[in-house]
């Protein structure tokens, strides 16, 4: 600790904030219950919020980015205009922004359970966030449109997010490759996405939530709500002893002494416990 | 416990408070429940392999179950060439009546609604 500020290491962490840091996990827990399709396969036509792959055995919903790159792939056949994937997603970044990704996202909390393995861990960058947005514009978008003028129907692309996809790897291509071993048909899932599945475990014990910071389009997509959204998070400074604690409560490197509302946050809410920073609701101004 | 990070100099009283206007936040979600309604009742231009126009939750449904179907593109290829030039003759006649009238299908893709593929990638 070499901060000057006294403050600093006196400070208790607010109620609230410890309130909320301990409710987290159970939070994460409770939404598995949705994700993972406790009533079998039945909602696959409606696009999700979160990360999630469509192919995994347990899936309640689809999976908004496959949806949104087998849309892409489809416009030189035929356009639609994906109604219910924007509205899914603008419904959930209008009203909290990226809470989704610190508090419902099953492949985040997957993240958050790999972090607490004492392991050193690394920071990374904060412009290492805009990757998220190569991989929006150039996987899911682009590339499965250029191939589509192909001709090549999405699920023949032999380059595409699903088959690169860490989450699809973990969730769909490893209890579908485990099952056929055991049936002695050989192990299913591709080298690559072996690998990619190895050093995503790797990485996650190094850096928190590596694959949100780096590659995750949708977590960049709902982020660009966070500067609107009908729950943010405000800044009082009255509070404020400068002690830091908010940022050096940030797993994911926001400057949060500098402003919170930015796209690299995941709202997990852990910079509340300094009592500066208060989760808070938008409200119309009273005359 | 986090790693202490040294507080950059700052002012307090200077810094926005990052409060949030509460009209743009709702406009988009009021914008949203309109295109989720849209979408749940929108008939796509899509047709199923049953001749009826698709819903737009039946082709989100292909997407994840393999439901997507396209036409055949490549007419068949010519019989390939054997020892026996008579009957190499009537094989190309064959094939060259069956492909002469062959055009192809006037729809681009359609929706198995029945498609159960666990994994279509």
């Amino acid at each position: 600790m070499d901060c000057p500020v006294p403050q600093c290491v006196q400070r208790d962490s607010t109620t609230l904030g410890r309130k909320l840091s301990r409710a987290r996990p159970w939070v994460q827990t409770g939404f598995l219950t949705v994700w993972l399709a406790p009533l079998g396969q039945w909602l696959h036509s409606i696009p999700g919020c979160v990360f999630h792959c469509y192919s995994c055995p347990l899936s309640s919903f689809a999976c908004p980015i496959g949806v949104m790159a087998n849309y892409a792939a489809l416009v030189p056949v035929v356009f639609e205009i994906p109604y219910l994937l924007i509205g899914v997603l603008l419904l959930v970044a209008a009203l909290g922004g990226s809470i989704v990704c610190g508090w419902a996202c099953p492949f985040g909390f997957l993240q958050d359970l790999l972090a607490r393995i004492p392991t050193p861990k690394f920071a990374l960058p904060a412009w290492t966030g805009y990757t998220r947005y190569a991989v929006l514009g150039g996987l899911v978008l682009l590339l499965p449109l250029l191939l589509g003028l192909k001709g090549i129907p999405y699920e023949e692309q032999i380059v595409s997010i699903c088959r690169l996809c860490p989450a699809g790897a973990l969730e769909a291509g490893l209890p579908f490759s485990v099952e056929g071993f055991m049936a002695g048909k050989g192990w299913a899932m591709s080298w690559y996405k072996s690998v990619i599945l190895a050093v995503f475990f790797g990485a996650a014990l190094f850096v928190h939530r590596p694959w949100c910071r780096l590659f995750c389009p949708l977590g960049g997509l709902l982020a660009l709500a966070n500067r609107f959204s009908i729950f943010h998070l405000r800044f009082n400074a009255k509070e404020c002893v400068e002690c830091n604690l908010c940022r050096s409560r940030c797993s994911m490197g926001v400057k949060v002494d500098q402003k919170v509302n930015v796209s690299g946050c995941i709202r997990c809410l852990e910079c509340a416990k300094c009592g500066a920073i208060e989760p808070c609701f938008a409200a119309p101004k009273k005359p | 416990m986090a790693r202490h990070i040294s507080q950059p100099p700052m002012n307090p009283a200077t810094r926005a408070v990052e409060r949030h206007d509460f009209w743009p936040g709702l406009v988009v979600a009021v914008v949203a429940l309109v295109l989720l309604f849209s979408g749940a009742r929108h008939l796509t231009g899509i047709e199923t392999t049953d001749g009826n126009a698709a819903w737009e939750t039946q082709l989100v449904k292909a997407y994840s179950s393999g439901g997507l179907k396209f036409p055949e593109a490549a007419p068949p290829p010519p019989p390939p060439r054997g020892n026996d030039p008579a009957a190499d003759a009537a094989a190309l006649d064959r094939w060259q009546r069956e492909t002469a009238h062959a055009t192809l299908p006037d729809w681009k893709v359609r929706i198995d609604t029945s498609a159960n593929t666990p994994c279509p990638t």
